[in-house]
């Protein structure tokens, strides 16, 4: 127990799973849970009541929208603007503008799908501090932290996730 | 579901990476100075201009452009191979993925330079940039070149975020590990700044997951327009033996052809160097040594029908190229190109003991060395005669291209040392859950999923 928090490793998903439920039942609330693995866990563990979503792959596609969109139009405004001899062919053929349309709306979805990955996961965060058992997570281990009040709720806590260990 | 997947055979995957290890040194330091030839030769050419290089009427594309083809094909072996295998979750991707990611991405920055190498005048490059100014220029977005800096933009940038995302719960797991270790070494500090205070959260790990799932489904199409982009480079001249309509589905197998022989090549020094035979096993090289020979015949295909269909047209300026390339003077680098590249990996990989490390490998340098013939071939072949019998002309590099051609090869060595000292070459996350997944599917499923279980 350290600043109000409460931290436990288990071994297994399964130990995860049953000390969730307690916690669960106890009454502690979803935000007060932080689970934290060195591999993605079975996506039905998560603290009771709490829920992980994203919002990809959509925002990929509205990335890749606005990136083809930005880039057809840079072409054909363009060249439009400083028309370039062309012999009778027309200054901005669908099929040569096609292929950078095309790059651009790769990398709209590209930038879109990075900017959306580490706005879900909060990152960059490099000032948070590490936990006193965060070397578990290293050797695979699933890391449970409670947040709770000095002396109020820790003793509960504590019980809920000793007996998940038994 | 079983406990920790974690354990002492992991131990060899992080060594590299938390102490100094004098052989990666050693490798960094002669691949570096080999490297050094590059810029030497480049600096040689910027300070006497471009005539030091043996390019000259009609040949105007000689070693620079056949090195750019070259490694941008070279670059196909790692972010197109792993994104195949992720979409179709093949689960002996795991320990494959980073080495080829890898690839692609140093490939790509070495095949980048050549455009900027074969100017001659690196500093105007950026009059290709679409900046409005009063320079008067602007660029022809009708122009492959224009499609080429696009596309291998775009490729690059993709396949740097796509080798960067799967490392960084990586690098979190060595800071938690090295935080304990030794907290204030300038290790951890490199290690904290580059997990990006990564936490491994379920929330995290389920946008990590579908982020790389979107960014292999955006990344293989645009692999595929990089090769293709950069065989219509030669294709929308009418030049004879380029202006073929199979050159983007014969470029981009002859791309990944090539990709798949160094990823073979790079998979068994890697294996030997760092003993981590128990990750690259047999298995790992038996399959790809199967997508090897898909890829080995599918390129003859290729090659054979581009060459029937010139021969019996028997069009007076594709037949001169033609007879020059498969009986003339450069015959013999035509047939060498066929040995090495078909009928020696049709002699030895259809068979299981053909596809062990030492077999693939060796077929993978000698693939190298016919697709790097191929393209020469390719672009100073049908440069030496043009349309016009009286202006054909010959080409014989300079030392100054034969140095930037060895220095790229060291430049590529340099990278990838380098990047073995900072991240692991296998994704120790991916392995985990490899064998995670292999402990819940069961003994009797165990065997077929996990990639660390060696062929008997």
């Amino acid at each position: 127990m350290t600043d109000g928090r409460l931290h436990a490793a288990f071994a297994t998903s399964a130990e995860v799973r049953v000390a969730l439920n307690r916690l669960g039942q106890d009454g502690v609330p979803p935000d007060a849970v932080e689970i934290r693995s060195s591999v993605p866990l079975e996506h039905d563990i998560v603290p009771v009541g709490g829920r992980i979503k994203s919002r990809l792959p959509w925002t990929s596609v509205v990335g890749g929208l606005v990136g083809g969109t930005a880039f057809f139009m840079l072409v054909k405004l363009t060249s439009e603007a400083y028309p370039l001899p062309t012999g009778g062919m027309p200054i901005v053929p669908m099929p040569t503008t096609g292929v950078i349309t095309f790059e651009g709306l790769a990398i709209g979805a590209v930038i879109a799908t990075v900017a959306t990955m580490l706005y879900e996961c909060g990152l960059p965060s490099l000032f948070k501090k590490a936990g006193p058992l965060d070397h578990h997570i290293a050797s695979d281990h699933i890391l449970v932290t409670v947040t709770c009040d000095e002396g109020a709720s820790s003793a509960w806590t504590a019980k809920a996730l000793e007996t998940a260990r038994d | 579901m079983a406990g920790p997947a974690a354990g002492a055979h992991e131990e060899v995957l992080i060594r590299p990476v938390s102490t100094f290890r004098p052989k990666l040194f050693v490798g960094s330091l002669v691949t570096g100075l080999i490297m050094a030839v590059l810029f030497y030769s480049w600096g040689y050419q910027i300070v006497n201009d471009i005539g030091v290089a043996g390019i000259n009427r009609p040949v105007f594309w000689g070693f620079y452009i056949v090195n750019f083809v070259f490694w941008i094909g070279i670059s196909h072996a790692g972010t197109l191979i792993s994104a195949i295998l992720r979409v179709t979750q093949a689960e002996w991707r795991r320990p494959v993925t980073r080495c080829a990611e890898a690839i692609t991405t140093f490939a790509l920055m070495i095949g980048g330079l050549f455009p900027l190498i074969h100017l001659g005048r690196p500093w105007v490059f950026w009059y290709m940039v679409p900046i409005p100014t009063d320079r008067g220029l602007w660029p022809n977005f009708r122009s492959p070149l224009m499609w080429d800096i696009m596309a291998i933009t775009t490729y690059l940038l993709g396949s740097i975020l796509y080798l960067l995302l799967p490392m960084i719960p990586d690098f979190a797991i060595l800071r938690d590990r090295m935080m304990r270790e030794s907290p204030k070494s300038l290790r951890t500090l490199f290690f904290r700044v580059a997990a990006l205070g990564w936490r491994g959260t379920p929330q995290q790990w389920y946008s990590l997951e579908a982020a790389i799932r979107a960014m292999a489904v955006v990344i293989i199409p645009v692999a595929v327009s990089v090769h293709t982009i950069v065989s219509w480079d030669f294709a929308m001249a009418i030049q004879p033996m380029w202006h073929s309509a199979i050159f983007g589905p014969y470029f981009v197998v002859g791309a990944i052809y090539s990709g798949v022989a160094v990823l073979m090549v790079a998979m068994y020094l890697l294996r030997r160097g760092l003993g981590i035979q128990e990750f690259l096993n047999d298995k790992v090289f038996n399959n790809l040594g199967l997508m090897f020979l898909a890829f080995a015949l599918l390129w003859g295909y290729f090659t054979f029908a581009e060459h029937l269909t010139v021969w019996y047209g028997n069009e007076h300026a594709e037949i001169a190229v033609f007879d020059f390339r498969v009986t003339g003077g450069f015959a013999w680098l035509f047939w060498t190109m066929i040995v090495v590249n078909v009928v020696i990996p049709l002699l030895i990989l259809p068979f299981p003991k053909g596809r062990k490390p030492l077999g693939t490998a060796i077929v993978g340098l000698g693939v190298l060395v016919g697709m790097w013939i191929e393209r020469f071939l390719i672009v100073v072949g049908t440069l030496r005669f043009p349309r016009l019998d009286f202006t054909a002309g010959a080409y014989t590099p300079s030392w100054v291209e034969i140095g930037i051609l060895v220095g790229s090869i060291g430049m590529f060595g340099f990278l990838y040392f380098t990047f073995l000292q900072l991240a692991p070459i296998v994704s120790l996350w991916e392995v985990r859950e490899g064998a995670h997944i292999a402990n819940r599917a069961g003994p009797a499923k165990r065997h077929a999923l996990e990639p660390a279980s060696e062929e008997a």
